[in-house]
């Protein structure tokens, strides 16, 4: 009784796997700011499709960059 | 011994010369303690994420250093205790280098491993072996 989906959704993958981005640093702002939003929330594996590894030192390095002030806890 | 970076901030009414004093300070302590500072980077001013004690931008410093928990310990008392340094962090890097080193003999292993298939494919078809290792 599954409805069958009208539109073709593209399968998500991780960014990190495919260009085979093995550094996740905390100093890289312009790789960490692709995955925080303007409300600098850090984006959801749902949302990005990073897979689970990735997504664990990424937001580790996100959360180092927070803390020396390279990227915002908060902002409106 | 273990690597470490710390990045510190260092308020932007300081002067060049300020900066370098700090920094020598701070190789000081390294040096004393037995620890060696491999490399010390000024990043320069940037606009800071956030406000930090009413300043809202920072010249960074950079260190990378091989040392042991007593130095940072005394390297951290010292960069709290300085005015002009706002912001600092201590971030361990060898567990990092450990992991990114061993991605590195993966994939190295598995192209020669692919490289080695490749060529034993060749010879079975009666070409020459294939000279170049494939894209990854």
């Amino acid at each position: 009784m599954a409805i069958q989906k009208q539109y073709y959704r593209r399968k998500k993958v991780c960014k990190f796997c495919v260009e085979r981005i093995d550094n996740i640093n905390y100093k890289d702002v312009k790789l960490l700011s692709q995955f925080v939003p303007e409300r600098s929330k850090i984006m959801p594996r749902r949302i990005s499709g990073v897979c689970t590894p990735h997504q664990r030192l990424l937001s580790d390095a996100i959360k180092k960059a927070r803390n020396i002030a390279l990227l915002p806890f908060a902002s409106e | 011994m273990r690597n470490y970076e710390i990045m510190f901030i260092v308020s932007p009414n300081a002067a060049e010369e300020d900066i370098d004093k700090i920094n020598s300070q701070i190789e000081g302590v390294i040096t004393a303690g037995g620890g060696k500072a491999e490399k010390i980077e000024k990043l320069g001013k940037r606009r800071l994420a956030y406000i930090v004690n009413k300043f809202r931008e920072g010249s960074y410093v950079l260190f990378t250093i091989q040392a042991d928990g007593a130095i940072i310990r005394e390297v951290e008392r010292r960069l709290r205790v300085m005015d002009l340094v706002i912001k600092y962090l201590t971030v361990r890097m060898d567990d990092d280098m450990k992991r990114l080193d061993k991605i590195k003999a993966h994939r190295q292993k598995r192209a020669a491993r692919r490289g080695r298939a490749h060529a034993e494919a060749g010879e079975r078809r009666g070409a020459s072996p294939v000279e170049q290792m494939p894209e990854e």
